[in-house]
């Protein structure tokens, strides 16, 4: 079970590293309805998450 | 039932991520950007297209007077398709154009890169009687299709010369 944790950490971790890379390299070129749609996801994407690990007991 | 509600949640944050990773790459990295590269002197300025989406035109830093600006306009073509269009550039003061700089297609690969080059004389642009200490400005446009890129280019007053003062008679 921790190692499920670690694992789970290690995928946030590469998937925020992923995000924080496309966005400081891209964002400058993203439309405004990109940027709109992008932080509304980025939004919805941590709320999901939230839920996810408060239904497994975090 | 708590299960699949929790994979749900899951599910739906996979969905976002790959969504928000789908807007980069589509949004954000596909389509055809221009930059500017400007040589003057030693400084070497980048104008990238995101600039000209702030700002109506950008200020280039100075050329000095006798010296030479090198224009460099790059074109990426991030898209499956090649591209191709026509890449005016003209100089204008005053909203008067002075003269047409370069004026050719330029056709690109999909995922490659163009380029056209061309160079600014001071020289040129200033007349011969004009003061040391007054300064001028130039606006270079560039035109690609409907897009058009503005650089306004300062070129230096120049330094006055060193003047030498005699020096006074020694009274004894």
């Amino acid at each position: 079970m921790k190692l499920e944790y670690v694992l789970f950490g290690f995928g946030i971790l590469f998937c925020l590293a992923g995000v924080g890379y496309l966005a400081a390299e891209y964002v400058k070129n993203l439309s405004e309805i990109g940027k709109l749609v992008s932080l509304l996801m980025t939004v919805a994407m941590f709320a999901f998450l939230s839920k996810y690990f408060e239904d497994i007991g975090w | 039932m708590a299960t699949k509600r929790r994979n749900l949640y899951l599910y739906l944050t996979l969905l976002c991520f790959f969504g928000l990773i789908a807007i980069f790459i589509v949004d954000g990295y596909m389509g055809v950007y221009d930059t500017v590269y400007v040589t003057a002197g030693e400084r070497e300025q980048k104008i990238e297209s995101d600039v000209w989406l702030r700002e109506d035109k950008f200020w280039s830093s100075g050329v000095n007077r006798g010296e030479k600006a090198f224009f460099r306009y790059e074109v990426d073509n991030r898209r499956f398709s090649g591209y191709t269009a026509d890449i005016e550039a003209s100089l204008w003061r005053s909203q008067e154009k002075v003269r047409d700089l370069i004026s050719q297609p330029l056709a690109i690969d999909a995922f490659g890169k163009g380029q056209l080059e061309w160079v600014i004389d001071t020289t040129e642009l200033v007349p011969s009687d004009a003061p040391p200490e007054q300064s001028y400005e130039y606006t270079v446009i560039i035109k690609r299709e409907q897009l058009e890129r503005d650089v306004i280019i300062y070129i230096n007053p120049a330094p006055y010369p060193l003047k030498v003062v005699p020096a006074p008679p020694r009274v004894d």
